[in-house]
């Protein structure tokens, strides 16, 4: 049961950073800093509950935030240019962050001894869930309830006219831009609402795991990022949840006894399903007659 | 209402449009014809701001519109339809027509349109233009699954669901049948009628010499003639221009 508890709250963390990548997709961009906005998180809400001791959700929402903000300061920058270009610019970015936290040393004593970043050893010591007797049940159900607020978060944007305006851009630039619509402003605001659920999902990554090191946010996971929404399509915010389960509990974990071939499948499986389902595994057609 | 003074675009060596001076006054349908190549839709570029013009000036209500981008000329006024259909195609008709009237919201009025009074009123205004559409049916289809006919219809609607003032229309006739070219003949002088100028690009020299009050007409991207219909059929020069026969000057 607890290896399930434990799987369950991997899934929760993941399911946030595939909508996270949803968001940005929806607008035709392909970001590689998915992961820089889930570090960033992990580290400010790290940083507040362990070494400030602030509240847990003053730490998790600025660490939100914080992620928001940096999105949105470099999208202007990085979104004036596009496709490859802007791989190559958020792969730069994320690298950039993940180089920051590897240097990044700032230690404060506590009541509990000294802690805070510590450069290439890593963050440890981010212990408010076991210092303050949260189960692991109550840790999945905290993850879980902000996993169902986001997609209900997104599910509603996605119907109102910001999401009208995401999917128009991600459409048809040109077409958007003649319709009126500001393609930078409209970009940026997908980054940004992308950047703060990152960050939210690194901030409660840092708290399961009570140590970060930069080796947990490299490109790797940002692929993993931009992966669930595209294999589950971006018709659907269950098709990203199911993705997930897919990846992490049935390929990474299901399959553990097939060893690190399991790596292997995962890059298997994705060229699988854009050959087969260019428009992701949950796709609206999988749902409708082909020749609707 | 729309002034190009001798504005000019070259690709390269190219000189798709060179030294064009053209006026679109309020309330006409002036129609813009000429052969392939000829620099007619490299001219709806320029007006819309896909390109940026090597020189020349250009002027929408005595203002310089040349360096603003697309989305905000669409905001002052002018909105454009493309000769190969452009819509959103996994957005329903009516999301189409909401993407396009975002551009209202801006400022101080559209704060009031939106929270003030209600979306009712927009409401009345993108179902009317539904109607004037004949999409009223088809709200919820996806615009992807619209027939062809009914997707020329989306995007002319778009285009005036963003209240602009000047509809550029580039080939709207393309590939339909005598039938649907009529019934854009009608949509055309109503949108007119309803106060809008309108620029058309066309190669369907019916329509246009029957729809426009006036015609320009391009060569290797100059003006070699501007008048009446009456008068574009009579020249020699466009004459000669359509037909290969006889080029006077231009080489």
């Amino acid at each position: 049961m607890d290896f399930y508890l434990g799987l369950a709250q991997v899934i929760g963390i993941h399911t946030l950073l595939g909508l996270s990548a949803w968001c940005v997709l929806h607008t035709g961009q392909v970001s590689i800093a998915q992961g820089a906005f889930f570090a960033i998180g992990a580290y400010t809400a790290g940083m507040l509950t362990s070494m400030w001791a602030m509240p847990l959700a003053v730490a998790l929402a600025f660490g939100a935030v914080m992620a928001g903000l940096v999105a949105v300061a470099m999208g202007f920058p990085a979104l004036r240019v596009k496709g490859l270009m802007l791989v190559v610019a958020t792969t730069a970015f994320a690298e950039i962050v993940r180089l920051f936290f590897f240097n990044l040393k700032w230690r404060v004593q506590t009541p509990t001894g000294e802690v805070g970043p510590d450069g290439s050893l890593g963050f440890g010591g981010i212990r408010h869930f076991p210092a303050n007797g949260w189960s692991t049940l109550d840790v999945n159900l905290l993850i879980w309830a902000l996993v169902a607020a986001v997609m209900a978060l997104l599910w509603w944007l996605d119907r109102s006219r910001v999401g009208t305006l995401w999917r128009a851009v991600g459409e048809d630039e040109l077409a958007a831009q003649s319709a009126g619509i500001n393609l930078t402003a409209t970009k940026v605001s997908a980054f940004g609402i992308g950047g703060c659920i990152a960050g939210l999902a690194g901030g409660l990554f840092a708290h399961y795991a009570t140590h970060i090191e930069h080796h947990n946010f490299t490109i790797l996971l940002a692929t993993f990022a931009i992966a669930y929404p595209i294999l589950g399509g971006l018709a659907s915010l269950a098709g990203t949840l199911l993705a997930v389960i897919f990846i992490q509990g049935f390929l990474l974990e299901g399959l553990r006894f097939i060893g690190e071939w399991r790596s292997l499948l995962f890059g298997v499986l994705i060229v699988v399903v854009m050959l087969v389902r260019p428009n992701g595994f949950l796709s609206r057609a999988l749902f409708r007659s082909r020749h609707a | 209402m729309l002034e190009l003074g001798n504005l000019s675009r070259h690709f390269g060596g190219v000189k798709a449009v060179d030294t064009l001076d053209l006026t679109v006054r309020q309330g006409e349908i002036l129609g813009l014809i000429g052969p392939n190549g000829s620099g007619k839709s490299t001219t709806v570029n320029l007006i819309t701001g896909v390109y940026k013009p090597t020189a020349g000036t250009l002027r929408f209500k005595g203002k310089d519109i040349a360096r603003l981008e697309p989305h905000q000329r669409t905001e002052i006024g002018i909105a454009r339809t493309f000769q190969n259909i452009r819509l959103f195609g996994r957005l329903t008709v009516w999301q189409n027509l909401w993407a396009a009237r975002v551009v209202r919201e801006r400022g101080w009025a559209g704060f009031r349109e939106r929270w003030l009074s209600g979306a009712g009123a927009a409401r009345e205004q993108a179902q009317a233009l539904l109607e004037f559409g004949g999409l009223e049916h088809k709200r919820d289809m996806l615009a992807g699954n619209l027939a062809f006919g009914e997707q020329r219809r989306l995007e002319l609607i778009r285009a005036a669901a963003s209240g602009a003032e000047l509809l550029l229309l580039d080939e709207p006739a393309a590939g339909m049948n005598a039938e649907e070219i009529q019934d854009l003949d009608h949509r055309i002088r109503q949108l007119r009628d309803q106060g809008r100028t309108i620029l058309l690009i066309e190669h369907h020299m019916e329509l246009v010499m029957e729809v426009c009050d006036r015609v320009a007409v391009l060569n290797f991207g100059r003006k070699i003639a501007e008048g009446t219909p009456a008068q574009i059929q009579q020249d020699a020069v466009v004459r000669a221009a359509y037909l290969g026969a006889e080029q006077p000057a231009a080489a």
